[in-house]
């Protein structure tokens, strides 16, 4: 029965309890969108780096990382370790050589960094093409060819079908040199990508670097970028001596420290608009308490105690918060899933902005995230709870034959 | 359950008594103030009153002559500044709030003068909240109800609500709150102040008659001659000090 009187107390003043409820509701609502698109932005930024070049997870020489050093290379037969068989939610994995050096048309120089990938295998890892906006991919057992990004297409006045001079060192000592046929041109919309980054065939690369059979990364996408951390340390434990598995975080510390930060926004942007929120339910409760001074001394005087009395008024909060937070649930779910579906495209008004080695796309598109929804919700019933703590206990604490006084 | 023998109908208050001759309430020399910062109000000046159970009491004064408080002090909503009110063996001046919280819940019964019903609550509910508190089973509360609605004459009003009701109806269901827990002793401050005539000496008749076939004590103020001439005995206040008390035969 305290219950139904819970609920009808909720119901007395219909108008104030449906404008509270709708402010509670607008408020998770929008929250939860917002954190939907602010994980959106984040999930771009991530996957713009690690599905377009990095992966999420890398193995190679314990030095590699640190210097790119040609010489800490690895055998071509690490792509097929058995351990990699068994990692969780794996969607590819993929050998790689790396280069540096110079790529020339005519009279115009630029610095490069070549990529030996795998044709067939490297498009499991990374979406690079389906970046292509001119000629196509490389083809399996194609040589002699590369996809260069448009940046550097451009200083090097080169397009689809262009012959450029490729200068580099190799593992020998000797001076790597040769030409290449552009295939394809691919546009990122992260500068350093676009600017200086050219794909080709393994072999052709292993061959000029005179390291036949020789790699010196594998690396693998997954499902869960956020398993990574969990996998790489599981990986390490199993791997052969003088071959590490780093994860992206490793790799992209910053990204890994901005990641880190939203978990920190979120919470501020949660407090600081529900402080709001939490006043709007404080105002609600006190004036309903205050105007059922009389009525709290008729139940203190039939005998109810006075937690019987702060239950009732904590009841009701919690009703309200229920009420507030599922509909701000559904409402947010709603929001989250129109802004995943269609989302916003800003192309037309902002670039993309490099942030913490990733890219922020200009778009709105929201993202699925299981904290996102249940931190406001939760949230929002503490922040009610809280709220009615204050007009409850003053309830609790009232003289009842004052209270009785009262007309 | 604790207290079982409180839910019995008949004479429930037996079990306050001490002693088959001591009288049920008893006030001795109590004095009551009120206190507003800086200003005090005296309600009470050395006021003694005894009470036998099974009494129709009233008391009868102007306004601000000390009735509510009279009420308050043996309901347990309040301690006296100095004397003694005792109800039973209660001892109301030092007894805990639990214990008087617990003592307002199963031996007191209050009606008040209006606005004694939770409007968000059906008249059964209403009646059945004490019996609620004190964790009688819904289907046990529903069966005392419906009795005593039909004792009262307010049968098939069960789930109005107060709004709904007339001023007589609504003091009727208040009574059968204060009477669902069968408590020993009935408070009842002017509860026919905000009815018409013919409504108040039904409501008083219907008292006097619980009180004679129940046994159970009934101590209630009014300032309306017409309901002071209808109790046995009238006891008269006039700041906060008693000036009278007579009992005809009636
Ligand atoms: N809680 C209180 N705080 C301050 N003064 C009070 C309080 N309760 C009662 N009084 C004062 O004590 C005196 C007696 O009040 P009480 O309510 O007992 O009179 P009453 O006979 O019931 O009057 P009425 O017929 O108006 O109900 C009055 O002067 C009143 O103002
Ligand atoms: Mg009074």
């Amino acid at each position: 029965m305290l219950t139904a009187l819970a609920f009808r107390n909720l119901w007395r003043n219909r108008r104030r309890t449906l404008l509270t409820l709708s402010a509670m509701v607008v408020s998770a609502a929008l929250l939860i969108l917002a954190l939907g698109v602010f994980s959106g932005m984040i999930d771009d930024m991530l996957a713009t780096t690690t599905r377009l070049y990095h992966g999420h997870l890398v193995l190679a020489a314990p030095g590699y990382h640190a210097h790119r050093d040609l010489h800490a290379h690895l055998p071509e037969v690490t792509a097929e370790l058995p351990a990699l068989a068994g990692i969780e939610g794996r969607l590819g994995s993929t050998p790689r050589l790396r280069a540096f050096g110079l790529f020339s048309v005519a009279t115009s120089s630029q610095p490069v960094e070549i990529l030996g990938v795998d044709p067939v295998r490297e498009p499991a890892v990374t979406t690079l093409h389906r970046q292509l906006v001119a000629g196509r991919y490389l083809q399996p057992g194609e040589q002699g060819v590369v996809i260069i990004g448009s940046a550097l297409a451009k200083k090097l006045g080169a397009s689809v079908g262009s012959e450029v001079v490729v200068v580099t060192q190799a593992a020998d000592g000797s001076i790597g040199n040769d030409l290449l046929t552009v295939r394809g041109i691919f546009t990122t919309g992260d500068s350093r990508h676009d600017g200086r980054l050219a794909v080709t065939s393994l072999p052709w690369l292993q061959h000029l670097l005179v390291l036949d059979g020789r790699i010196h990364e594998v690396t693998i996408a997954i499902a869960e970028p956020m398993t990574a951390f969990t996998v790489a340390d599981r990986l390490n434990t199993v791997l052969p001596a003088g071959i590490a598995a780093r994860d992206w975080g490793d790799i992209l510390p910053e990204m890994r420290d901005a990641i880190a930060s939203f978990d920190v926004s979120r919470m501020i942007v949660v407090g600081i608009l529900y402080f709001a929120t939490g006043l709007g339910i404080l105002n609600t409760c006190f004036m309903s308490v205050l105007e059922r001074t009389r009525e709290f001394g008729l139940l203190l005087a039939t005998g109810m105690r006075p937690w019987g009395i702060r239950r009732l008024v904590l009841l009701e909060t919690l009703f309200l918060a229920l009420l507030g937070s599922t509909a701000g649930l559904l409402g947010g779910f709603l929001l989250t899933w129109y802004m995943q579906a269609i989302g916003i495209d800003l192309s037309g008004a902002i670039t993309p902005i490099t942030y913490a080695g990733g890219t922020i796309l200009p778009r709105l598109r929201a993202v699925f995230e299981p904290a996102n929804f249940l931190v406001p919700a939760a949230m929002l019933v503490a922040v009610a709870l809280f709220a009615g703590f204050l007009p409850a206990n003053r309830a609790a604490r009232l003289d009842p034959v004052a209270a009785l006084r009262e007309e | 359950m604790r207290g079982e023998a409180l839910y019995l109908p008949l004479s429930p208050y037996a079990s306050l008594l001490t002693d088959a001759n001591m009288p049920l309430i008893t006030l001795s020399n109590v004095y009551k103030t009120y206190r507003h910062g800086s200003l005090e109000v005296t309600a009470l000046t050395d006021f003694s009153l005894e009470i036998a159970e099974g009494e129709f009491i009233v008391l009868a004064g102007p306004s601000g002559s000390g009735k509510t408080t009279v009420l308050n002090l043996v309901g347990g909503l309040d301690r006296p500044s100095a004397g003694a009110v005792t109800v039973g063996a209660l001892e109301i001046a030092s007894a805990s709030a639990a214990v008087l919280a617990d003592y307002r819940l199963r031996r007191v019964g209050f009606i008040f003068q209006s606005y004694n019903l939770i409007p968000v609550l059906t008249a059964a509910e209403n009646a059945e909240f004490t019996l609620m508190l004190q964790g009688v089973p819904r289907p046990e509360r529903r069966r005392r109800v419906t009795e005593l609605f039909i004792e009262l004459g307010i049968e098939g009003l069960e789930e109005r609500r107060p709004g709904d009701l007339s001023g007589g109806q609504q003091q009727r269901v208040a009574i059968a709150r204060a009477l669902a827990a069968a408590p020993g002793v009935v408070l009842a401050d002017e509860p026919t102040a905000n009815l018409d005539s013919h409504t108040a000496e039904e409501l008083l008749d219907l008292m006097r008659d619980l009180n004679r076939r129940r046994g159970v004590t009934f101590l209630f103020s009014s300032h309306d001659d017409r309901v002071i001439g209808r109790a046995r005995r009238v006891v008269r206040l006039e700041d906060g000090r008693m000036v009278g008390d007579s009992t005809t035969n009636r």
